[in-house]
């Protein structure tokens, strides 16, 4: 049986937060074996917020678990579209046809 | 808008750099030395990038780079610097006290504009 | 022609389409960065297109228009008026060549080339002005001088794409150091446009090593600049010391990327599928690629699998246009995403069956629901009933699928306007809103053509000329809108301008020269505005070239009546005069209400049917009712269609509205709503006054379609006639309808 776990990101995915997003993260991941990531309220994102995602698809899909990235938040999203990294990433990009 | 804050010992200079980049749209912040920066800096004020002289009485430029990298709100703050073309060799002692980039001087606005663009997240 | 070419085409001139708003835009905004880049890409899709074609002088000539472009783009030369123009007939050049290759024709005739030369001639000219310091760039753009750090012309080298690859791997410590290599990516979109880029995590250790403060990611990038190799090094000065950094240039050869793969730290594979990625090289190469590799090549003895390179360069795979398309592609679909992502092209005739079928459903299901009742089976009744229902559904989704917005329409007038205020001396802007109303598309086409005469009007006849607005303390620039917006069941588009107006006196003269009225007679002064769409009626002192062809306004309304629509004008001198258009929604499907007469059954289009009351015959041989302390004109459908029989002691009154103005329909019977579809009635009935069409009932018994507009003008003409008493109507009979011939 899988245990889903549901996270909502609270501060800004970059450098200055790195460090404790990042065991805060690793940490919900052990502990279950589907996690899925609200991303709608993170304002800002630099390359150490996008760092950590990556991290988190790789250390999921190295214990046969699974990462879900949703509701991106505009800056996650022009990060991700940037670096062109949605394919990469696989969840669904919710685009607003005002973009 | 983002923030700038400037330091130099020349008023000329504060002045003209700080016209550039207000009409460019930024905020600006100025101090005349390193020990009035950086106390500004110590009581937490909101900045997107400094740019420091190197060469200044009391306090230089580097010093003040390396204690404003000691605060943990500036810890990954963008910082350029002033220098002349003379003093390449301090670039490198600029750059291991944690400076992210330099401004050779004198720079035309555009070149002021665009490396600071280059910089500011 | 093929379908190829014809894909091509149709492309083309989407592509035209845009790049003919983008220039439009670009006098407004001259500094707008993605409107420069959509303009400079139109174009570059048309070239890249025309080469897989193989249409050379489409080629051509799209190629010196895509150079000018890019400098444009790219800040080299600024926007001017006369830029914009010659960049306008540019596109209509281009659009006429499409023609050429849609027709078959293997190449302009004498008179198109020479016109094609002399833009193109036009093009140079304004290159030439880009100072001398550029020159250097446009001959490394080309290829011609060897930038990249020894490279060798080894074997194979067949071309890719014509964008710079650059290839950077940041140092652990950059972060620290206060940059963020987000934001050399998109500085460096500011040098050019970013094409493609791949991001290159491999990097990332295990969880327990990574350090969330040190950098671990590259990237791999297609960039599409003018600059230099030396501007793109400048902007990784800062790094460049714990950075690993390669840069091949645009052309580069094949053996140059495979090097450059080989070069880098992660494994080769992997390799391909970043350069995929970032659309440096296509799939196919990569996979013929691997392929071979993975299988080996027997025979050599000690020499290791075959490089990536060596295979592709054997295969000499690659061909440029295809590439470039993937690349133009890429960029494109950032853009189009949300767009695409919620169209579906559908051809117009498989549409029109579709509607077709559907309005048969409808009859059918009527009939059904008629034999249902008859039978006074309640399953049945009820059955039929969740039928009419899913078929009430499904007819309001294929409707819908046949509006489009107008805003394409309008938006076709800002090259209009453009090019008759300058022809015209005029300053004159459009102001266009509503442009996501919809209509029924069939509508839209009709309508494109009484619009053009009421723009080209105020253009030409409505706004002054410049000294004059002057004179009066009005704006130089005259004002045009368009306006667009839905109305109990209508559609209403507005032209107004803010113009000198309708001359009152001078309509008047004119009709009384042309025996329109007596000089006698006194006129409300929306009787005197409406003269104007009299036939053979024009006040314009000059018959300019736009207008005043012997085209009318007569014209206008009689096509606007065409689509069941009315027009009526407003105007206040010196201050402007509006236009407005009511349509209604669609041409197809009406719920309507059945009213009968005698033995005949009419329908009254349902939306316009206010309440039912009824009706006692007594009133002194007026047709005017005192509703509510309203004033009603009525009029008597027996007596307007002359039918047969005496009236029923009671009859009934339908209350009708259209455009602000009501009136009542005697009848005999009113037998409930339904929904019904509009047959056109045969070619001989079309002039008939107050009929706009005709259905069959569930019965099976035709019912004639009542043309409220008509049949309120002609009331509400006919009352306010006999109260002025200009003799046009009889006293005391009502009009005969069916004998009025338009």
């Amino acid at each position: 049986m899988s245990r889903h776990q549901q996270l909502a990101l609270t501060d800004d995915l970059t450098i200055y937060h790195a460090l404790d997003q990042k065991n805060a993260l690793l940490d919900a991941l052990a502990m279950c074996d589907v996690l899925e990531l609200d991303l709608a309220r993170v304002g800002e994102m630099d390359t150490a917020g996008l760092q950590l995602l990556v991290l988190l698809k790789k250390e999921a899909a190295l214990a046969g678990k699974e990462v879900r990235f949703s509701a991106h938040s505009p800056a996650v999203r022009s990060v991700i579209e940037l670096c062109n990294m949605a394919a990469e990433f696989g969840d669904p990009l919710l685009i607003p046809a005002q973009d | 808008m983002k923030t700038i804050f400037l330091v130099d010992d020349s008023a000329t200079i504060l002045l003209s750099i700080a016209s550039i980049l207000t009409k460019a749209g930024y905020a600006v912040e100025k101090a005349p030395n390193a020990e009035e920066a950086l106390r500004k800096f110590q009581s937490g004020t909101k900045v997107d990038l400094l740019i420091t002289d190197l060469n200044m009485p009391g306090m230089n430029g580097i010093e003040l780079i390396r204690e404003v990298r000691k605060l943990p709100d500036y810890k990954f703050m963008p910082i350029l610097f002033l220098t002349t073309e003379s003093q390449q060799s301090r670039k490198q002692e600029a750059k291991e006290a944690g400076a992210t980039g330099w401004i050779v001087k004198p720079a035309t606005a555009d070149e002021l504009l665009n490396t600071i663009k280059l910089v500011v997240r | 022609m093929d379908e190829l070419t014809s894909v091509f085409v149709q492309e083309s001139r989407e592509q035209l389409a845009e790049m003919e708003e983008g220039l439009l835009r670009l006098e407004q905004d001259p500094d707008d960065r993605d409107n420069l880049n959509g303009i400079f890409r139109a174009a570059h899709t048309i070239k890249g297109g025309s080469g897989v074609v193989e249409c050379s002088f489409i080629e051509a000539f799209t190629h010196d228009v895509e150079n000018l472009l890019d400098s444009l783009r790219n800040g080299a030369i600024g926007v001017t008026p006369d830029l914009a123009t010659l960049l306008l007939a540019c596109c209509d050049h281009m659009g006429a060549l499409l023609d050429l290759l849609a027709a078959g024709e293997p190449a302009p005739g004498a008179g198109l080339q020479t016109h094609g030369d002399e833009l193109t001639a036009a093009l140079k000219k304004v290159l030439a002005t880009i100072a001398s310091a550029d020159e250097v760039e446009i001959v490394q753009a080309t290829g011609l001088a060897e930038q990249a750090p020894t490279v060798e012309v080894s074997g194979g080298g067949v071309v890719i794409t014509d964008c710079w690859h650059i290839s950077v791997r940041f140092g652990p410590n950059v972060l620290r150091g206060g940059m963020d290599p987000l934001s050399f990516i998109r500085f460096l979109s500011s040098l050019g446009e970013i094409i493609g880029v791949a991001t290159v995590t491999d990097a990332i250790p295990p969880a327990a090593e990574m350090d969330p403060e040190s950098c671990y990611l590259g990237f791999e990038i297609q960039l599409q600049t003018r600059a230099t190799k030396a501007d793109i090094e400048r902007v990784f000065d800062f790094v460049r010391d714990e950075c690993d950094l390669r840069i091949l240039p645009p052309h580069s050869k094949l053996a140059d990327y495979l090097r450059h793969i080989e070069e880098l730290p992660e494994d080769s594979m992997r390799l391909g599928e970043i350069l995929v990625r970032c659309g440096a090289v296509t799939q196919a190469e990569m996979d013929a690629a691997l392929n071979e590799q993975i299988r080996g090549t027997p025979g050599e003895e000690g020499a290791g699998p075959p490089q990536i390179g060596e295979i592709l360069v054997g295969k000499e795979v690659v061909y440029e246009e295809v590439v470039e398309a993937a690349a133009v592609k890429q960029a494109q679909i950032k853009e189009k995403k949300a767009k695409e992502a919620r169209l579906v092209r559908v051809q117009a005739d498989k549409l029109d069956q579709l509607i077709d079928l559907v309005g048969e459903l409808v009859i059918a299901g009527a009939s059904a629901n008629l034999l249902a009742l008859r039978s006074k089976q309640s399953d049945l009744v009820e059955a039929t009933s969740v039928l009419s229902r899913l078929v009430e559904d499904i007819r309001d989704s294929a409707l819908q699928l046949r509006m489009v917005q107008i805003g394409e329409t309008f938006s076709r007038f800002n090259r209009l306007v453009r090019d008759v205020s300058k022809e015209l001396g005029k300053e004159i802007e459009l102001n266009i809103s509503g442009a996501e109303t919809e209509l029924d598309k069939s509508v839209v086409e009709k309508i494109g053509d009484p619009l053009m005469h009421l723009v080209r009007n105020s253009l030409d006849h409505g706004i002054e000329p410049a000294e004059v607005r002057a004179a009066q303390g009005k704006p130089v620039c005259g004002q045009v809108y368009l306006n667009a917006f839905h109305d109990s069941g209508n559609v209403v588009i507005q032209v107004s301008d803010d113009g000198g107006g309708l001359n009152r006196e001078r309509i008047k003269a004119k009709a009384i020269e042309r025996g329109l009225i007596q000089a006698t007679q006194t006129l409300t002064d929306s009787e005197i505005v409406n003269l104007i769409f009299e036939p053979g009626f024009s006040t314009v002192e000059k018959v300019s070239n736009l207008s005043g062809r012997g085209v009318g306004m007569d014209v206008v309304r009689r096509n606007i009546e065409a689509l069941r629509g009315i027009v009526e004008v407003d105007s206040v001198e010196g201050e402007g005069t509006t236009f407005t258009i009511r349509l209604p929604l669609t041409l197809a499907i009406i719920d309507g209400f059945l009213v009968g007469v005698g033995k005949a059954a009419y329908v009254i289009p349902l939306d316009t049917v206010v309440e039912c009351i009824e009706h006692h015959d007594g009133e002194s041989g007026r047709n005017i009712l005192n509703l509510r302390g309203e004033v009603l004109p009525f009029i008597r459908l027996r007596d307007a269609f002359e039918v047969p029989g005496e009236a029923p002691p009671r009859e009934s009154i339908v209350v009708v509205q259209f455009g602000g103005h009501r009136a009542g329909i005697v009848v005999d019977q009113l037998m409930g709503e339904f929904q019904t579809v509009i047959k056109p009635l045969g070619v001989m009935f079309r002039h008939l006054r107050g009929i706009g069409g005709s259905t069959i009932l569930g019965s099976g018994e035709v019912a004639l379609i009542l043309d409220v507009a008509a049949l309120i003008q002609s009331v509400s003409h006919q009352e306010s006639n006999r109260l002025i008493g200009t003799g046009r109507a009889q006293a005391g009979t009502p009009k005969s309808l069916v004998s009025e011939k338009d």
